[in-house]
């Protein structure tokens, strides 16, 4: 009963230290206690909680048989044992239960085998349990479950101290035979030089002349010889079989497999942990090509320190933020850079210093990963070890994320890797990778970027479309970004500075990023003829345009590109409004870009020129936009679209003209009826030419922007 | 860069070797050139810029971009007698193994100076590693194994070649008596012969570059070496299979030095993509190969005018032999053995197999094979 309190105790005491406290600080504590209510609350509604709770309080003698109860939380804790593991609180209760042997023998085994912890086993716990073994109750055979369970277990027990204190009384299962191996092996696990005794050894001895050379025995007596020569006279034999035999236990597989479930749980809700993840529960693979090393100082540095007056501080050392700051100047890079890939510390440090051998030893660590993996495989590998690539690329992802930048070989290994892509296989990593490349001069961007992704584009299904034009629009952002950086600090006069070494020009990045516009353009032309005009599709499209129409205001960068007649007329009869708005808000933007790179042009001369072909264009898909929605002009003569006017007669649409101003054009055309039926509640006949008179007209278009169509607004301001 | 200036130079010219370890002011360098800084923009917009493609960086050498590949035309293989220059003992043993080939990345901080204290360093390694799981050391002090780097001296071609590296591991027979000699259980080989000058200077001073990487011996050794080698040089191995292409290239290199040292035969092993698979040991006649190589290798009056006689072989001649080849086969047996590739080479110069296995017979034409597998080896350099 004791022991009941003992393991229900600590909810209680801790928030009765809470109260005491209380009086120092009340508003934190009283956050405190409502916090601990409702968790309380919720444990309290938890059906685990109540069943550990059944099995702390249920009465010794309890029959089992016919016993639902009993039956119904003993199934609730084996499920969450086998699916999470079971917290420390509850392997002791479990444990307690078992071992007291309440409810009877028969349930023991059972209890046992699935005692499968998710994080330590409590000390505690095990020294009960030990105990409970003298009393003698217990079958032989659930005795050495018992200790195999321990031995199992052994590395997370929590603490060993009070377990090495009651050696002497574990020593003394020795005898038991069936016992004997089992209880070796824990004593080999706990010995320390004072635990070796003279009794200790002749009761081993004697154990060996009665059980013959039993390798269990001789492991610990040889570990006693370790310890203490002179007790020990017996030789042993110099080569044996390595350790103690690997029980093959009921937990082994369920531990990993909990160990494991919880660690990708870990991994996923922080996407760079702050610490390096211990390699040593990650399961061995057969190519081990996308395993981080572990982060270790360096190995041979004895050439350096004894020249070193200052003390170096290996990465690995260092576990804070605050800790980085300090040791600053004498950090020690770690033996193998890709261990830096794991941990946020270690980039931040990376990315301050600059190294560039310490990048480059990264680099060839990286890219050797990603090709080995993904080039070199040939088999098919790659797809059968999908979970770790995928696993590999988004911590790839978001330490080039954290950086800002990519990795060169990421780079260099995308640019292979495009052309033998089938398109699907991690598609989301793949085209975020590629979204980081940083600028490609325009002499190599078709051959190594829009080739591969040409084909894979007019190969793909709609969605791949969609995700391409996504990644190419994050690109050019990023693209833009980065001029916008380094062309304000340097007046615009990006063509390379003393002090930079690249060859590349204002007018060269320029050339890319036309490439890149142009590229897109293309793709967008056919893709929408290819998917019907897919609105998906469309607003992706969209999306890149918004970018591109804003490059001189938002980035600085002096370049104006329309987006080709292929893509704007079909926006322009979509029948979806969002579109028609949104091309209308891009119009305005191109506009005010335009103006202002115009007035900039006449003030000073760095300014840069803009094409008259471009205005042309601008000025082209006004006219057609204006004339099409506000005026009724559908078709008339020298407007971009135009067809012969026999033919449209032959359509014998009444008034064709007019079918895609604000009120027939199909995106608008609910908006027409729905605000005629406002405007005039009692008409039965529906006349949308009512409309267009003035004052209704003007009606309209408020209505129009009320609803959110804020593009169309400022497109056309009000007069 | 925030890098001293101060360097270690470890390309040694050969014959060198034997310097001094450098002066403590010296050797100090690799760990100062972390110099921590403010990082200035300027800086940061270089680094940021430097895409694999940037004129500054020695990425401007990725392979995607120069389309690196296989020389199209390398020269004959010269009869060179480097026995003369080469350690007997060493070049018995380059010779009498039969090497399994990895690529190695550049490593870093590697100093043919150092090699005493890498054999300690191995050793130990090794023998930490095989006692892993043994709680004491019941064998006493003797840990079994015993590592020692040498230097090849005399195999480089360039001065850009770093010199090659041997690495053998003995061991004490199991029942050994006291006298008993340690056995030879496991050698490695590092070595860059001919490596292509543009990628070795685009390399920063910290790496050397031994890109070919060859042992013989039990797996176990070969795990352990490689992985002290990923510790201790940040550098990472992969598997170097011999394709196709290399192989061709052998039958051809090999067959042309038929009239200096004699071939005895040319073997070769084909297999071809049917069900069930077919492989074809297919032998020639060393004259008969001799022959047909005469047959197609330019007409050597043309060739004078450009040069040296019969000191370049063009890949179109060895294509030319190897059609040859296939059409004989096809005459006797009507199967085309164009849809199958070549598995294996195997003439009294030496035999080579795709899954990267090699062995040189014959050391005067050793550095012609070992140019041609430095150059498949960089050719898998990820940067």
């Amino acid at each position: 009963m004791a022991a009941k309190k003992n393991l229900l105790g600590p909810t209680d005491s801790d928030s009765s230290s809470v109260s005491d406290q209380s009086a120092s600080n009340r508003s934190v504590n009283r956050s405190l206690r409502v916090a601990e209510k409702e968790r309380r609350k919720n444990e309290a509604e938890d059906p685990l909680v109540l069943a550990l709770k059944y099995f702390s309080d249920v009465e010794a003698g309890t029959p089992v048989v016919g016993n639902d109860e009993f039956e119904n939380n003993l199934v609730l804790v084996e499920r969450a044992a086998y699916s999470k593991g079971l917290s420390s609180e509850a392997v002791a209760v479990m444990l307690e239960f078992a071992m007291s042997l309440r409810m009877g023998t028969s349930p023991c085994v059972r209890v046992l085998k699935c005692l499968i912890p998710s994080t330590v086993v409590p000390q505690e716990a095990v020294v009960r349990a030990v105990v409970w073994l003298g009393v003698g109750k217990i079958p032989i055979s659930t005795q050495v479950l018992f200790i195999k369970w321990v031995l199992t277990v052994f590395d997370m027990i929590d603490a060993k101290d009070q377990l090495r204190s009651i050696y002497g009384f574990i020593f003394s299962f020795v005898t038991e035979e069936n016992l004997c191996p089992f209880i070796c092996h824990l004593l080999y696990l706990l010995t320390r030089k004072e635990s070796v005794r003279v009794f200790r050894v002749r009761k081993l001895l004697e154990l060996q002349s009665k059980l013959g050379r039993q390798p269990f025995l001789l492991h610990l007596l040889s570990l006693y010889k370790v310890f203490c020569p002179e007790l020990v006279t017996l030789s042993v034999p110099s080569r044996m079989r390595s350790g103690f035999r690997n029980h093959n236990s009921p937990w082994k597989s369920a531990l990993i497999a909990v160990q494991k479930r919880n660690g990708s749980q870990v991994a996923s809700s922080s996407s760079l942990p702050f610490t390096i993840k211990d390699m040593s529960s990650s399961r061995k693979r057969k190519h081990g090509h996308l395993e981080l090393p572990v982060l270790s100082s360096l190995v041979n540095k004895q050439a350096q320190t004894e020249s070193f007056s200052r003390k170096l501080v290996p990465l690995v050392q260092l576990h804070s933020f605050t800790q980085l700051l300090e040791n600053m100047h004498r950090i020690e890079l770690p033996a193998q850079m890709g261990s830096l890939l794991g941990s946020s510390l270690a980039l931040q440090y990376l990315d301050c210093v600059q190294d560039e051998s310490a990048l480059l030893r990264l680099n060839f660590w990286l890219g050797y990963a990603l090709h080995e993996e993904f080039l070199f495989c040939g088999d098919g590998r790659a797809s059968q070890n999908s979970e770790e690539a995928l696993q590999f690329l988004d911590k790839l992802l978001s330490t080039q994320h954290f950086l800002q930048e990519a990795f060169s070989s990421s780079e260099a290994f995308l640019y292979k890797f495009l052309s033998v892509w089938d398109g699907s296989l991690l598609r989301p990593q793949i085209l975020s990778l590629l979204s980081h490349i940083p600028v490609v001069p325009s002499a190599q961007i078709g051959r190594l970027l829009f080739e591969p992704l040409m084909q894979l584009f007019f190969t793909s299904s709609l969605f791949f479309k969609c995700g391409l034009i996504e990644c190419l629009n994050n690109m050019l952002l990023k693209w833009l970004t980065w001029h916008s950086v380094y062309a304000l600090e340097d007046d615009l006069d990006i063509s390379l500075n003393s002090h930079t070494s690249i060859n590349m020009t204002l007018s060269g990045f320029k050339d890319s990023v036309m490439e890149l516009v142009h590229f897109v353009g293309r793709l967008a032309s056919v893709g929408l003829q290819l998917e019907g005009c897919h609105s998906l599709l469309l607003s992706f499209i969209l999306d890149f345009y918004e970018t591109v129409c804003d490059t001189f205001l938002r980035y600085g960068l002096p370049l104006v590109v329309m987006p080709p007649p292929a893509v704007f007329y079909p926006v322009l009869f979509s029948p979806d409004p969002v579109s028609v708005d949104r091309l209308a808000y891009i119009m305005y933007r191109y506009k005010v870009n335009l103006t202002s790179a115009k007035s900039q042009e006449k003030v000073t001369e760095q300014a840069f020129h803009i094409s008259r072909q471009t205005f042309r264009e601008f000025n082209n898909y006004v006219v057609v936009m204006v004339n099409c929605l506000w005026n009724s002009k559908m078709f008339h003569p020298g407007m971009g679209v135009q067809l012969g006017e026999e033919l449209l007669l032959k359509s014998n649409v009444p008034q064709y003209w007019t079918s895609f101003d604000l009120v027939n054009h199909p995106a608008f055309l609910s908006y027409a009826v729905d605000f005629h039926q406002r405007c005039w509640p009692g008409r039965k006949d529906v006349d949308l030419n009512s409309i267009k008179h003035s004052k209704p007209w003007s009606w309209y278009l408020e209505y129009l922007y009320s609803q959110g169509y804020d593009g169309l607004k400022q497109f056309v301001p009000a007069p | 860069m925030g890098k001293r200036d101060v360097q270690i130079c470890f390309r040694f010219p050969s014959g060198t070797l034997e310097m001094e370890p450098p002066p403590n002011g010296v050797v100090r360098t690799p760990l100062n050139s972390v110099v921590v800084q403010r990082r200035s923009k300027s800086k940061s917009y270089r680094l940021s810029y430097r895409s694999c493609l940037g004129a500054a960086s020695r990425l401007g050498f990725t392979p995607a971009l120069t389309a690196r590949r296989l020389n199209t035309s390398r020269r004959a293989p010269r009869s060179r007698n480097i026995s003369e220059k080469v350690n007997s003992e060493q070049l018995a043993l380059l010779l009498k193994t039969e090497w399994r080939l990895s690529y190695v990345t550049p490593l870093f901080k590697f100093r043919h100076t150092q090699l005493k204290s890498y054999s300690r360093q191995l050793s130990a390694f090794i023998a930490a590693e095989k006692q892993q799981g043994l709680a004491v050391d019941v064998e006493g002090s003797q840990s079994g194994f015993r590592v020692s780097f040498s230097v090849v001296q005399g195999m480089t071609e360039t001065d850009d070649d770093a010199e090659t590296v041997l690495i053998q591991i003995h061991t004490n027979p199991l029942f050994a008596r006291q006298d008993e000699p340690q056995r030879s259980v496991w050698s490695g080989l590092l070595t860059c012969i001919n490596g292509n000058t543009d990628y070795l200077h685009s390399l920063p001073k910290d790496f050397i570059c031994l890109p070919l990487f060859g042992c013989s011996g039990s797996e176990v050794l070969t795990t352990l070496v490689k992985s002290w080698f990923q510790q201790a040089f940040d550098c990472s191995f992969g598997p170097l299979e011999i394709s196709h292409t290399s192989l061709q290239w052998l039958v051809a290199l090999w067959t042309n030095c038929h009239s200096e040292s004699g071939i005895q035969q040319l073997k070769m092993i084909w297999t071809l993509p049917v069900v069930p698979p077919l492989q074809i040991t297919y032998t020639v006649n060393p004259q008969d190969a001799w022959e047909l190589w005469s047959s197609v290798r330019r007409d050597p009056q043309e060739e004078n005018e450009g040069g040296e006689a019969g000191t370049s072989i063009d890949i179109k001649e060895v294509m030319r032999f190897v059609q040859g080849l296939k059409g004989h086969f096809y005459r006797h047996f009507r199967l085309d053995l164009s849809s199958g590739s070549l598995k294996q080479v195997s003439t009294a110069l030496g035999s080579a197999k795709y899954n990267g296995r090699i062995k040189i017979s014959n050391s005067r034409y050793m550095i012609t094979t070992l140019t041609l597998l430095t150059e498949c080896a960089l050719l898998k350099m990820p940067i």
